[in-house]
């Protein structure tokens, strides 16, 4: 017992670094953002409780358009992230042989291609006269119309991009299920159906949890394939912020936008954190 | 990782950490060159400017930085603003083409050099057409032009006025793009071009001092119906692309017919092969497309300010003038009797004799937000 509270300091020392960094590159930007929106000079120059910055977003309809746009696209992203990496987790679960290991390489792959190469080889493959164009060209099909310039457009880079990281987090969740529970079901009559439902369901739901809460994060604030790959209106709050800051040289309704974005990015991890603190009342 | 590893590389990281404000501080004759424009231009000084400069100036080299855009140079000028303030070294020496106007009130605080009164050997030879106050040396120019795909469209029926073009537009659905006003020039340029054409073809009615909030109302209000009548009439049902280059391949791939291009960049594409030989080009007869001159800046408070002065001279050069011409397709920004009479003959057919410009300050802000706002139609997601 003496050992380990010696050891007690070490471990708060160890976490010290990276809790100060997010406080000061993180927390104090945060808190310093909502002061600056809501604590204003008005005409006078006097300082003053001041909500107009957003009074103004959310009754500007531009801006809510764009709200609108980027919950839209998290959404659909998270429900294909998790229509297509569930299936691929199973598999990769549930088979044994070579075979697994090559999908599971190719699942893993997009992690290591940058966002701005995978959005010019999506202009490349299925962009307009691209390669997709061309093969339907070749076996006298019609042309497809381009998600390239729609909000179709990010949604698959987002998707693709995210692949990596959500099968390797429900992959680990399925490392919790026992074979013999899976057994012990089907020697009872249960279908794969069921066995899905009643048996491993339940076991990976926190994963699922937290898979969709890590890549619904990323994706709310994302920038280059938004910018790159969708439409010009309505534009995702990514490209909305930095575009009002930087091209409209207007920082009040930037760093208004920027905090509406955290205001729902701290939703979002809320759901991780209570799933993680449920963990560890287990 | 044994501890005496651990203790070793992290003794390094501090000794490293504890010298790295000393390493960036500005380096005496090495002048920190900034720019915001495409990577043409970049290339262009990185292959034939610097090597040239450097060879005629023992000693002194130029550190090349690419900023981004005019935003990036804007947060470089406002460290220069707060480093002369403060006494201290703004790590910067020249701005390859910036607004000195921006940000407001850099020429009072007097971070930017005089260029009329800096005493340049060459200042006489700059075009007089070019300038544009006295803070800044123009040295190049380029003109949004339109490409377009001649196997598609006979150069005969190339539209030649805004009122064709229009037309041209409507009648064939699908086969023009322009690019985001504020991702790029060519389609700031074109958008700048309808502002001309909803009020009266006259440049002068707009200056850098005008903008005011009910101006840019009744101007640009006028602008955004022109656009918007030809928005369905445009690629996708008026997708727009994100940048001057995303334009050039939409061209290239054969997807659109017509398109706003910069004059140096579409030469350079079909000079590169990535557009071909054949490729059309038309710029309207009633108001040239606006296009511009890059103004270099020099910083007063920049420790090479002399070697950078020397720089800007030194791009006034025939030399250099004359590589604008036939290496990167721009204009020479100094007059036609400072170029040699053989490239002046050669190109005598492409230099307009006046380039309409149009001025930044709160009117780019006007026109970015004002084009997303009203021009850029609400895509529908179920399409």
């Amino acid at each position: 017992m003496e050992k380990s509270d010696s050891r007690r300091p070490t471990g708060l020392l160890l976490v010290a670094i990276p809790v100060l960094l997010m406080a000061w590159l993180i927390i104090w930007p945060i808190i310093n953002a909502i002061g600056r929106t809501m604590w204003r000079p008005d005409a006078e120059g006097s300082y003053g409780f001041d909500l107009s910055s957003y009074i103004f977003f959310f009754s500007d309809q531009y801006s809510i358009d764009n709200l609108a746009i980027t919950l839209w696209t998290t959404l659909m992203c998270a429900i294909l992230l998790l229509a297509i990496c569930l299936p691929i987790a199973l598999y990769l679960r549930f088979s044994q042989g070579r075979l697994p290991a090559y999908v599971q390489a190719l699942a893993i792959f997009p992690m290591f291609v940058p966002s701005i190469i995978l959005a010019y080889a999506f202009i490349r493959v299925l962009g307009p006269n691209g390669m997709v164009d061309i093969l339907l060209n070749a076996v006298g099909l019609p042309k497809i119309r381009t998600p390239y310039l729609t909000p179709w457009g990010p949604v698959i880079g987002l998707v693709w991009d995210n692949i990596p990281l959500t099968v390797l987090i429900l992959l680990s969740g399925l490392g919790s299920v026992a074979n013999h529970a899976i057994e012990a079901a089907r020697d009872v009559g249960a279908n794969r159906l069921q066995v899905f439902w009643h048996i491993i369901l339940p076991r990976i739901s926190n994963s699922i949890l937290v898979a969709i809460s890590f890549s619904v994060l990323g994706i709310f604030s994302s920038f280059t394939l938004p910018y790159l790959l969708g439409p010009a209106s309505p534009e995702m709050m990514g490209p909305f912020m930095n575009r009002t800051f930087r091209e409209v040289n207007d920082p009040i309704n930037a760093v208004t936008q920027a905090v509406v974005t955290f205001g729902f990015c701290i939703a979002f991890g809320l759901f991780y954190v209570r799933s993680v603190a449920r963990n560890q009342g287990k | 990782m044994k501890r005496r590893d651990f203790m070793i590389s992290a003794a390094g990281t501090v000794a490293g950490m504890a010298l790295l404000p000393r390493m960036s501080f500005a380096a005496e004759g090495v002048i920190d060159w900034y720019t915001s424009s495409d990577s043409n231009i970049l290339d262009f000084w990185t292959n034939t400017v610097k090597p040239a400069f450097e060879a005629a100036n023992p000693g002194v080299s130029i550190n090349l930085v690419d900023a981004g855009d005019g935003a990036g140079i804007n947060a470089i000028a406002e460290r220069a603003i707060a480093a002369k303030q403060s006494g201290a070294d703004p790590q910067a020496d020249y701005f390859e083409t910036h607004d000195p106007n921006q940000p407001n009130g850099a020429i009072d605080a007097g971070i930017y050099v005089n260029m009329k009164e800096a005493g340049l050997s060459n200042y006489d030879k700059v075009n007089p057409l070019a300038f544009d106050g006295d803070y800044s040396l123009p040295y190049r120019g380029s003109q949004v032009l339109l490409a377009y795909d001649s196997t598609k469209l006979k150069a005969a029926d190339a539209p030649k006025n805004w009122d064709d073009l229009v037309t041209w537009i409507k009648a064939n659905p699908g086969q023009f793009v322009y690019n985001r006003p504020d991702k790029g020039g060519s389609g700031g340029n074109f958008v700048r071009r309808a502002i001309h054409q909803a009020n009266g073809l006259d440049p002068a009615a707009f200056t850098l001092d005008n903008y005011s909030e009910a101006y840019a109302n009744e101007t640009l209000g006028k602008t955004w119906e022109i656009l918007k009548d030809i928005a369905p009439s445009l690629y996708d049902n008026g997708a727009y692309s994100s940048g001057n280059t995303q334009s050039i391949q939409l061209l290239s791939q054969g997807v659109v017919t017509m398109t706003p291009v910069w004059s140096d960049q579409v030469l350079q594409a079909i000079s590169q092969g990535v557009l071909p030989e054949d490729t059309g080009l038309v710029q309207l007869q009633d108001l040239a497309l606006a296009g511009g001159f890059s103004r270099a800046v020099v910083l007063d408070n920049g420790v090479n300010r002399d070697a950078a002065l020397k720089l800007a001279d030194f791009v006034l050069t025939e030399e250099i003038q004359s590589a604008i011409l036939t290496e990167l397709g721009g204009f020479p920004g100094v007059s036609w009797d400072y170029v040699s009479p053989e490239l002046r003959e050669r190109f005598a057919d492409i230099v307009p004799t006046s380039i309409p410009t149009f001025p930044g300050g709160d009117w780019g802000a006007a026109i970015n937000d004002g084009w997303y706002r009203n021009v850029a139609p609400n895509v529908d997601r179920n399409s």
